[in-house]
């Protein structure tokens, strides 16, 4: 086998990357030959790219290499990648905006999400809210719970009047 | 206080015995929020949903269990002889909970010693609304109340009680005295213009008018004189408290947060609290006083003419109450612009040299007009809604004013009110517009005191994350022993930076600390220093838990050199006395000496006494270096830590500086970090670290012999000085 210059970015190609899930749950895979037990995920560009450049690590989160595009993978493979992706980056999407409560120094917000219902509360807005750009919002939670408002502009005209006083 | 949530009976009644553990998830395994129920007991793991058992495993088949962290979330595995076993997922909230759970499934499947739960693992929620406790208080914010700010504001105004109560009972005269002049006018159209009486007491009436203002006019002067006496004290001692404050806080708070942000709050919200408190307070009181008297007198009057001038009251009032939450928002969005706006231009400003280095001057530019556009709008939309409610409430207002004139006058044509009494009411009421104007500013006042109050308690009520012990041992000159026993640390708990590092440093040996950047050797030193506190283990100095020996004392024995030289605004002198201000001058010029900076602080124009730092004169970055050396030299600490000391400086003063440090070791514990592998070659012993962990541990020979890690990194470096052409 070739050695590979350590300073170049392994770019997978996709038919060496073949990613399941094993019987205990955990999320594991074929690549360029070798089998991996448990593989993690990381998004190089969590805000950018969602589904692409996600980094795929062993167990000890030494770069095994990258996939450029899920869009690429088999559909077993891209199922599973998605699934894991959204295990690991636990970022609900938030569907309405139910209510931003402001009490002394503590806003609660009640949220509808594309995973269920949530409250999240933080202490601050200006330290908690992230504008990526666009018009998407990032929550934090003063626990580091995350929620995502991918187009604030896009939501119902309720969810709007809640969040025009906080924007 | 609640730590965890108790089981639920449902669950209990089904259980053969009390489980070791139980804890709630609020993710479905999908990952869809849900509850979920973890029991552990002796024998087995089982997952509970809705009351029913969905999925159960036996702990003797576990090898091992660990949580995986992902981002707002994570996961509890369990590794078997088959593989690892998703047993549930969490949110980031619940880490701790499940980080113990793992623990102790660990301590359960290996048969080793069980960890015991502290209240540190569980995060804390309040009692009474379930909101999560902010970390390390006792006291809810969410059920706190305005009150409670306020009444914790006003602890400030304390100290000045006297002074205080004056301005109140000037107040309480003038809004008196302020009364007079209406009446007088009643009485002088009624009894002298009205009747044409030439006999008259028209000069008296004149008089009058003439000594109510007199009077007023000096109460009031004396009364702003005390507010301003009284304010400037206040902001003074509130400035002082916030500093307090700042300075007191761990490293941790200020790696989370800009810096610049800061500036403005210790001198913008201590103003806007003082404003409340001074202005607000008193003017609430007079103006109050003002109403009641005004209604009283308007009472005795004429009640039913009163009576129909207070109808659009009512609707004043409901407007202020819609009206105050959102002037509150609003000055929140307000002050989050220009917060932003702020953190611009201190990023920029500190960062010139790379925008001028990058030409990114353009790009600078328009990120600025863009938060600038920002402040401009929020400052428009809160201006304006001021600007309209202002006279909106003065319309409402004047509809009174109307109805007093209409009908006032009909009474008068029928002569039943005489000319006087009219013109009191009316000029009562117009008196009364200024207070209800007054209300709004008064929400005004309030709302910006109580947010700025918000922030600035925030800051004082941040507990330390490096507590003082309460009963800290005594430490005299210790003799530098440093052990590390199982250290984890990372800066956010569920992402260790160091894991499990274990070491034992005789007194007076020098380690070298070695690895890639992001390794963990800044944050090893950190950690010597107690910047902060381990999350687990504990580093022992001569045989004491660090966190047994008060700051101050760690602080005595330990001296630093950083990468980046922090000269402070002051002299030269002053820098090297830094932490022994009583140094003599003999002492200050030895230290200088061994720190090879003498030489060249003597020919400055100004010696000792150059002063540096900002508005200073320019030292290079290796006097710079130098200056700092001495400074720790003249600390004469038991412990040493040279952080990248020699980085940046060019070869002729790397081997000064490094002339300077082996004096500097000699017969201290030292730990040093140096980029150029060759500067640690007087170490007794090197500690290769990767990824947070203890790789090897050798001297330099050792482990070259050894060709592993460290034989890495010397060939990379060799490798690098070839390319660069000088020596490795």
């Amino acid at each position: 086998m070739e050695t590979k210059d350590p300073y170049e970015i392994n770019i997978l190609q996709p038919e060496s990357v073949s990613l399941c899930r094993g019987a205990g749950g955990v999320f594991q895979g074929v690549i360029e030959g070798k089998s991996y037990d448990e593989l993690v995920v990381f998004r190089a560009f969590p805000f950018l790219y969602t589904t692409k450049y996600i980094s795929i690590r062993n167990l000890k989160e030494d770069e095994v290499g990258i996939v450029r595009d899920l869009e690429e993978l088999d559909s077993e493979s891209r199922i599973e990648l998605e699934k894991e992706l959204q295990f690991r980056y636990f970022l609900p999407k938030v569907l309405r905006v139910d209510s931003i409560k402001s009490k002394t120094d503590l806003w609660i917000w009640e949220l509808q999400t594309h995973l269920g219902p949530t409250r999240i509360s933080m202490r601050n807005l200006h330290e908690h809210m992230q504008f990526p750009g666009g018009n998407r919002i990032i929550l934090t939670d003063t626990n580091g719970k995350r929620c995502e408002i991918s187009d604030w502009k896009a939501l119902d005209g309720h969810s709007r009047k809640q969040l025009s006083d906080v924007i | 206080m609640s730590i965890l949530d108790k089981l639920p009976e449902a669950i209990r009644i089904q259980l053969p015995e009390a489980p070791l553990f139980s804890g709630k998830t609020d993710l479905h395994d999908d990952g869809t929020f849900g509850e979920q129920w973890l029991v552990i007991m002796e024998e087995e793991v089982s997952v509970w949903r809705l009351n029913q058992k969905i999925s159960t495993w036996k702990i003797d088949q576990f090898t091992d269990a660990r949580i995986v962290n992902g981002i707002g979330g994570g996961t509890l595995i369990a590794d078997t002889k088959n593989g690892p076993i998703v047993l549930l997922r969490y949110t980031a909230s619940l880490t701790s909970v499940f980080g113990f759970a793992a623990k102790l499934m660990a301590a359960v499947a290996k048969g080793e010693e069980r960890p015991v739960a502290s209240e540190k693992e569980f995060p804390l929620q309040c009692p009474k609304c379930r909101q999560p406790l902010p970390e390390g208080t006792q006291t809810c914010p969410n059920c706190r109340n305005n009150g409670k700010v306020i009444g914790r504001m006003l602890q400030y105004a304390k100290p000045y009680k006297l002074q205080m109560g004056i301005a109140a009972v000037m107040l309480v005269l003038t809004t008196l005295v302020e009364l007079v002049p209406p009446y007088l006018t009643k009485i002088m159209l009624d009894d002298v213009l009205g009747p044409k009486d030439l006999s008259s007491n028209l000069l008296w009436i004149v008089l009058g008018f003439g000594a109510t203002m007199l009077v007023m006019s000096v109460m009031q002067t004396v009364r702003g004189l005390i507010g301003v006496w009284v304010g400037s004290k206040l902001m003074g001692d509130l400035r002082g408290d916030i500093y307090k404050a700042l300075m007191r806080l761990s490293l941790a708070f200020f790696d989370r947060r800009q810096t610049s942000q800061f500036i403005g709050r210790v001198n913008s919200d201590s103003e806007a609290m003082r404003q409340f408190m001074t202005d607000g307070i008193i003017w609430c009181a007079g103006e109050t006083l003002r109403v009641i008297a005004i209604f009283t007198i308007m009472f005795n009057l004429d009640w039913r003419l009163t009576l129909l001038a207070m109808l659009p009251m009512p609707i004043m009032v409901f407007v202020s109450t819609k009206l105050w939450p959102m002037i509150g928002r609003r000055w929140y969005q307000q002050w989050r612009s220009i917060f932003r706006l702020n953190v611009l231009v201190g990023d920029s400003l500190q960062g010139i040299r790379v925008v001028k280095a990058f030409g990114q001057e353009k790009t600078e530019m328009s990120r600025y007009e863009g938060a600038n556009r920002d402040v401009v709008r929020n400052n428009i939309r809160i201006e304006g809604l001021w600007q309209g409610v202002f006279p909106l409430f003065s319309l409402v207002a004047g509809t009174g004013t109307l109805l007093i004139w209409y009908y006032g006058g009909w009474s008068v044509l029928r002569s039943e009110m005489s000319l006087g009494v009219l013109m009191a009411l009316i000029t009562y009421l117009g008196m009364l517009l200024g207070p209800l104007q007054w209300i709004s500013q008064m929400i005004n006042w309030a709302s910006q005191a109580l947010s700025a109050a918000d922030r600035v308690f925030e800051i004082m009520d941040t507990p330390s994350d490096v507590p003082d012990s309460l009963d800290p041992v005594v430490l005299d000159r210790v003799k530098g022993d440093v052990v590390f026993h199982n250290v984890t640390y990372g800066y956010e708990k569920h992402h260790p930076v160091l894991k499990q590092v274990s070491l034992n440093v005789k007194a007076g040996e020098m380690i070298g600390l070695v690895g890639h950047s992001g390794a963990g050797k800044s944050t090893f030193i950190n950690l010597i220093c107690r910047f902060y506190d381990t999350d687990e283990g504990s580093i022992h100095i001569d045989g004491i838990d660090l966190r047994n020996i008060s700051q101050t004392d760690i602080r005595k024995q330990i001296g630093v050199v950083l990468q980046e030289t922090f000269l402070f605004d002051g002299t030269i002198w002053e820098n090297i006395a830094y932490s022994k201000p009583d140094a003599t001058p003999e002492e200050v010029m030895r230290a200088a000496k061994i720190a090879n900076a003498h030489d060249f602080i003597v020919r400055l124009p100004d010696g000792y006494d150059t002063r540096v730092g900002e508005r200073g004169h320019k030292l290079s970055g290796g006097e710079k270096q130098r200056v700092s050396i001495a400074r720790a030299i003249i600390h004469d600490p038991r412990i040493l830590i040279l952080d990248e000391a020699t980085a940046s400086v060019d070869t002729e003063t790397e081997r000064q500086i490094q002339e300077a440090i082996s004096r500097l070791v000699k017969g201290r514990t030292t730990f040093a970090i140096a980029h150029r592998l060759s500067t640690l070659r007087n170490a007794d012993r090197l500690v290769v670290l990767e990824r947070g962990k203890i790789a090897e541990v050798g001297t330099h020979e050792e482990l070259l012999t050894q060709q592993g890690a460290y034989f890495k990194l010397v060939e990379a470096q060799k490798e690098l000085s070839k390319i660069k052409g000088v020596e490795g």
